[in-house]
């Protein structure tokens, strides 16, 4: 330009979402590109908000424990788990030990077969189906042993308030055991698949770069953070169920040999180390489980009117497989809780894209979206429309908002 | 330039898909002919795959032994179950069942059992197969 | 000067061989389907699941988007249909000669090629997208960049006939006729195997399948330059991506494997062109899976960045290693 100031290419909008190929699930990012790089990134979630909590709170703790199997389609698990460790909480209920123990088998199944599906989708967006097709085969013995298991693929079911409801019998050792030996022998094809293959490598070292400090000051949880180098683990920080009979510690990159400098490479690396760290605590667990009950009260009727005279409030976590899922739970002496509050992994996670994206080509834009192993449909809690427009609610906006409805509630 | 992948999909093609099969090897004009043979016995299918060991599949409902206690009512996340006063006894609906069995936990007489039946799709959801009481 | 019979014989065997290169290119796709479903451990679909594709994509009407610019969106599919084909009138099918073939060489050949490209780019611009956008940007950069390596690999042919004192180097059917492999020394081969190689990975790049599919990355851009092609616009793309795939085999056949079976096996007439008509495509085919199949599944899809490197760089590189290498083979050959 000849007026003085800096030459630059006008910048142009790519929006991405909220329904597009490279996601998974809706959510909307808008580019500003100079050329083929991304000059700034925003994203717009909610685009995906069902309302699952409100349902919650017209139900008994007995009925939500299996709503929250539908909150995430992946993890069937670790909502359940996290929902129901806050109510046992409030309840005071003991789990058994057998029960704790079941709980981390299945949760670290879980594990497996989620961070291998995100290896596929990861290799999918990396325009490397066939490693989609094997990466989803393999993980297929996994959704064999889970519905072995449980009974189901998906929505397992197992959890219940005080423990689980299906027991693994040492009859079904063997095929568990089949399973595992399986992956343990597949695991060093995996990582020289994924890992030692030069057009994955050229595509994800040093891209979606997130600096210790970045994760640390945005609060990443899970792999996420890991990658980064930040040592994370409510499995190990905060041990429940059965962790902390295990000695296990949090898997960071540089496990695999090199450094860590928290780009989609590293990501890689720690999710699937974790399938082998996973594989190791199923076995010990099956060794290792002590014999007795599996429920604090088979007799549902108790249960119920148990959890109708708890008063209180807590708060359950699990290292769910895209990190920390925390469930809030207020009791206050009726059949439903009085307040049910979700927030899944992926709520700590989608804030580190930003710095991720800024300055990174467009072609690298959906592996590093996937990189984080987002789930929309869990985090989104609010969709907040008006008539047909569609409001942005600052922080301030959303504090009145809670101020004004606790008025309403309490009637003052 | 290392490419590991190359290797083990000129290796992969000479053994045999991990696909399981579609029903019918190619889509048949008329689906509903095609199946009609299969009963006649004069086509065969691929077999669906084998549901697991306690497969939590479409409700079973033994009426005969319900003693109308409403307890199944009371742990259905879904609120798939209806209490019909008239006869005391309860209808499931199972376009909204979730199949998490809970009814069949609670059921003091244990009249509700889970089938292993899961091919359930259907246009309307107030069908005769989507009722069971 | 050309009698009426000549011109309606050749606009017959003109119209015939265009039928049978777009029957023979979807078959080509639909193989390499199959071959790369067999290789991810997927069943696939059946052979004729392009014709299929093909029959319902031409039954369902064009839809133009408002920001569009018509006409040069629904010129696009058919420049590139039309110069898929008369690419494939240059080259020699078997033992037949290019029915075009006294009307241009190998270097119209290339700028034709170049054709179906520049009518992606045409069509992806007037779409009105910005993924199209995008994409026509990177179809336009990937054309640039693989043009290097094919040009070295052209002029390596011709002047390796044109040293060896063969009339018109240039034409496809003097490079048929004189089987390049015979022409050099062991220095030659090793040129030449090279400037294979080069060309095996130049034709995944002109046929934009991974890794070099960038201007249509599904992931990224859902079909860049393809994305608001929909019915009998994309059926027509459809059509000329597998006589384009036809084409690239056709011309690495022509250049590295023009030999035949009729002198083999003591045919002559109709019987001898039939019989190296379906060796030329068994031969195509076979070039097509090594490749663009096994290319196609066993990498990732690289960064355009990548591919302009890769092409510039390291494949601008080996053709320029081999076409010195042959012309070192035929330098020596004129020392000694």
């Amino acid at each position: 330009m000849s007026d003085g100031t800096p030459t630059k290419k006008a910048p142009y909008v790519v929006p991405i979402g909220p329904i597009h190929p490279a996601l998974k699930e809706p959510v909307q990012f808008l580019f500003e590109m100079e050329g083929e790089v991304v000059k700034k990134a925003d994203f717009a979630p909610g685009q995906t908000h069902r309302g699952i909590e409100w349902m919650g709170m017209h139900r008994n703790p007995v009925q939500i424990v299996h709503l929250t199997d539908r909150i995430c389609g992946i993890c069937g698990v670790t909502h359940s788990l996290a929902f129901a460790r806050a109510v046992e909480q409030i309840v005071d209920i003991e789990v058994p030990a057998r029960a704790d123990y079941i709980r981390v088998i299945i949760a670290e199944l879980e594990r497996i077969q989620s961070h291998l599906l995100w290896a596929g989708v990861a290799a999918h967006e990396l325009g490397f189906d066939t490693l989609f097709y094997l990466a989803w085969r393999v993980r297929e013995e996994s959704m064999d042993v889970i519905e072995y298991i449980t009974g189901n693929r998906i929505n397992y079911g197992l959890v219940q308030v005080g423990g689980v409801r299906r027991d693994i019998v040492p009859d079904q050792h063997p095929t568990i055991k089949k399973c595992l030996d399986g992956y343990r022998d597949l695991l060093g094809k995996m990582l020289n698949l994924f890992l030692n293959d030069t057009t994955i490598s050229i595509r994800c070292k040093d891209t979606g770069l997130l600096t210790f400090e970045k994760a640390l000051e945005l609060s990443c949880v899970g792999p996420t953070a890991r990658a980064s180098g930040v040592v994370k683990d409510v499995r190990v920080d905060y041990p429940y169920s059965a962790y902390g009979d295990l000695d296990i510690s949090p898997i960071l990159p540089s496990a695999y040999g090199g450094g860590i400098n928290g780009d989609v490479y590293d990501r890689i690396v720690v999710r699937l180390l974790e399938v082998a760290q996973s594989v190791e605590i199923i076995e010990t667990c099956l060794k290792e489980m002590p014999d007795g009950p599996i429920l604090w009260e088979s007799k549902l009727p108790k249960l119920l009117s148990a959890c109708k005279k708890a008063h209180g409030e807590a708060v359950g976590r699990h290292e769910a497989p895209r990190g920390e899922c925390l469930h809030y739970v207020a009791m206050d002496g009726h059949e439903a809780p009085a307040m049910w509050k979700v927030k899944a992994s992926s709520y700590s996670n989608l804030h580190s894209w930003i710095p991720m994206l800024e300055g990174e080509q467009l072609a690298d834009v959906p592996i590093i979206v996937a990189s984080i192993d987002p789930c929309l449909s869990c985090t989104d809690r609010v969709a907040v429309l008006r008539g047909v427009k569609r409001d942005l609610m600052t922080k301030e906006d959303l504090h009145r908002l809670s101020v004004e409805k606790t008025r309403r509630i309490q009637g003052c | 330039m290392a490419l590991p992948m190359i290797r083990e999909i000129l290796a992969q093609v000479f053994k045999i898909p991990a696909t399981n099969p579609f029903p019918a090897r190619f889509l048949p004009p008329s689906v509903t002919e095609f199946l009609k043979k299969v009963g006649a016995g004069e086509a065969t299918i691929n077999p669906p795959v084998a549901t697991p060991p306690r497969f939590r599949g479409k409700i079973v409902y033994d009426r005969d032994g319900c003693i109308g206690c409403n307890l199944c009512i009371r742990v259905c996340p879904a609120h798939a179950i209806e209490f019909i006063p008239e006869t005391k006894r309860v209808r499931i609906y199972v376009t909204q069942c979730i199949f998490c069995s809970q009814c069949n936990d609670i059921c003091p007489k244990g009249v509700l059992t889970m089938s292993p039946e899961f091919l359930l799709g259907t246009e309307d959801r107030f069908a005769e197969s989507q009722i069971v009481e | 000067m050309l009698s009426m019979d000549v011109i309606l014989v050749t606009i017959l065997a003109a119209g015939a061989l265009s039928i049978i290169g777009i029957v023979v290119g979807l078959i080509l796709l639909g193989i390499d389907r199959r071959i790369s479903a067999r290789m991810q451990a997927r069943i696939g679909p059946p052979l004729r699941q392009p014709f299929i594709d093909l029959k319902k994509l031409l039954s369902k009407e064009n839809i133009i988007p408002e920001n569009a610019i018509p006409s040069l969106f629904n010129a696009a599919p058919i420049v590139a249909l039309a110069s898929s084909i008369v690419v494939l009138l240059y080259l020699p099918i078997g033992s037949m000669m290019p029915i075009l073939g006294g009307y241009g060489d190998l270097i119209l050949v290339m700028y034709l090629l170049a054709v179906p490209a520049l009518a992606m780019v045409a069509g992806g611009f007037a779409s009105g997208s910005p993924y199209a956008t995008v994409g026509a940007q990177r179809e336009m950069v990937s054309m640039i960049a693989y043009e290097l390596p094919l040009a070295s690999i052209v002029i390596a042919v011709a002047w390796l006939l044109y040293s060896s004192g063969i009339a018109d180097p240039f034409a496809l059917s003097s490079i048929v006729a004189n089987p390049i492999w015979s022409l050099v020394g062991p220095i030659g081969m090793v040129g030449l195997f090279v400037l294979l190689l080069t060309f095996a990975w130049v034709s995944p790049a002109e046929l934009s399948k991974i890794p070099f599919d960038t201007p249509e990355a599904e992931t990224e851009l859902a079909g860049g330059v393809l994305v608001e092609y929909s019915g009998k616009n994309l059926g027509l793309f459809t059509i000329a991506q597998g006589v384009k795939t036809l084409v690239m085999g056709g011309l690495a056949v022509a250049i590295f494997f023009p030999w035949n079976l009729s002198p083999l096996l003591g045919l002559a007439g109709y019987a001898a062109l039939a019989v190296d008509a379906v060796f030329f495509f068994a031969k195509v085919i076979l070039l097509m899976i090594l490749s663009v199949t096994v290319i196609r599944t066993g990498l990732a899809r690289f960064r355009i960045t990548h591919v302009v490197t890769l092409f510039w760089v390291w494949f601008g590189v080996a053709g320029l290693f081999g076409l010195s290498l042959v012309i070192l083979d035929s330098v020596l050959a004129g020392w000694f």
